[in-house]
């Protein structure tokens, strides 16, 4: 069992941690990285589609946090502090590769994908019981990149609108907007999927 | 209410409540309600994702290799270990052995270069077995080996023999210790240590006598 499992074992607290890892202490960092690594992780890797990158950006979202664990003064969840660092790190990254981070358009005027697809004919079945975790991680993945970012801070990570335009630079409206737009574009890959599955 | 006209108000629908006019439309339609109801259930179930995977072991190793390559990971200032009284008995028995082999040693040297070895240097029988025996110097009873390994020693001078048997005294003194430390903790690494040097040193004292009985 490594020593930060039995830090967790003796119910090591988070602040206790932190202050431990303050002195230095390997495994108290250990414990911290153990305890918030699944939830960056999965950011990233939400955000990017890619496992290599996602793991690249965990480790250097954690090393930013823990250059900067001296100055952590408690006024704020840790986890926060996490969250939003493990956030700037990934739209660092997509803005150097030229990725867009925030949806081109800002309007939706005349924007098809605003539209609900009607095909004529076709049954209006419902979404119960086709969505799982791992066909919403594929649909996820199938997104276009400005969506996949606006859809991720939201709808999983629990970010508001506000908080959006002010991490990713756009406007509230726009956040709105493209997040609706990144919902219905799920719907159809998720019905696809669907019917692909009925076919075979 | 239309089709059309819904969807253009369906965000402010999914983020709140439906207004009556969207209600109305709502149950009316199938159509925007399996949409309402499709969307409601991808935002709802978004939340799997949040802590759905875990990275590869090699990010915490390769994490933690650069913490230490930038001092953020800070090897602990040394504690001095206060060490049970039986422990820190080993602990200065330990140099302190040293000494006594290096009397014995000049002992012998002297012994040799003034007194050869000859018939003069024998013990009578009964002084032999007071010097080997229990109540002269030991503060225990000798095992079998140490009790041939001294009785090898019986021409040696006495100062001499008794010299061995009290260092021999503190040798195996120090092994009980020792193992009766491990007996109340079998884990204790640094009293293993200390059994098997002590052993080895009592190896030496056989050796040294050995030497010197072969001269």
């Amino acid at each position: 069992m490594t020593d930060a499992r039995k830090l967790q074992g003796d119910k090591l607290t988070e602040v206790e941690a932190i202050e431990r890892a303050k002195q230095g202490d390997a495994e108290a960092f250990e414990f911290l990285y153990d305890l918030h690594k699944r939830r960056v992780y999965s950011l990233c890797l939400r955000m990017t589609g890619n496992t290599a990158s996602a793991e690249d950006l965990t480790q250097e979202a954690f090393l930013q946090l823990f250059r900067k664990i001296g100055t952590f003064r408690g006024e704020s969840a840790f986890s926060t502090w996490l969250h939003r660092m493990s956030v700037n790190v990934v739209l660092m990254q997509l803005r150097k590769k030229g990725l867009p981070v925030v949806p081109i358009d800002e309007t939706t005027e005349g924007d098809e994908e605003g539209t609900v697809k009607k095909e004529p004919g076709a049954p209006d079945e419902r979404l119960t019981g086709s969505i799982d975790r791992l066909r919403l991680q594929r649909a996820v993945d199938e997104l276009p990149p400005g969506y996949r970012t606006i859809f991720v801070l939201h709808d999983v990570e629990g970010y508001e609108h506000n908080e959006i335009a002010g991490i990713v630079g756009c406007s509230i409206g726009n956040s709105k907007s493209q997040l609706h737009k990144a919902r219905l574009k799920l719907r159809e890959l998720l019905r696809a999927n669907r019917a692909e599955k009925a076919k075979k | 209410m239309n089709c059309v006209e819904f969807e253009r108000d369906l965000p402010e629908c999914i983020e709140g409540t439906p207004t009556p006019e969207q209600q109305a439309h709502l149950n009316s339609c199938v159509s925007c309600s399996g949409l309402l109801f499709d969307l409601n259930t991808i935002r709802s179930q978004a939340t799997l994702l949040q802590e759905a995977d875990e990275p590869s072991a090699a990010v915490w190793n390769a994490l933690e290799a650069r913490l230490r390559s930038e001092g953020l990971i800070r090897a602990p200032e040394p504690v001095p270990i206060a060490f049970p009284a039986k422990v820190s008995l080993l602990r200065r028995w330990r140099t302190a052995w040293l000494v006594p082999v290096a009397a014995a040693l000049a002992i012998v040297a002297g012994l040799k270069l003034h007194h050869p070895a000859g018939a003069g240097d024998t013990v009578p029988i009964a002084k032999q077995q007071q010097l080997l025996s229990p109540g002269v110097t030991a503060k225990a009873p000798v095992s079998r080996e140490d009790q041939q390994w001294l009785s090898t020693m019986a021409s040696r001078p006495p100062a001499q023999v008794a010299r061995y048997r009290a260092d021999l005294d503190e040798a195996n003194s120090f092994i009980r210790d020792a193992e009766q430390s491990l007996k109340d903790d079998p884990n204790d690494v640094y009293t293993q240590q200390m059994l098997i040097d002590a052993y080895q040193q009592k190896q030496m004292l056989y050796e040294l006598a050995v030497d010197r009985s072969g001269q």
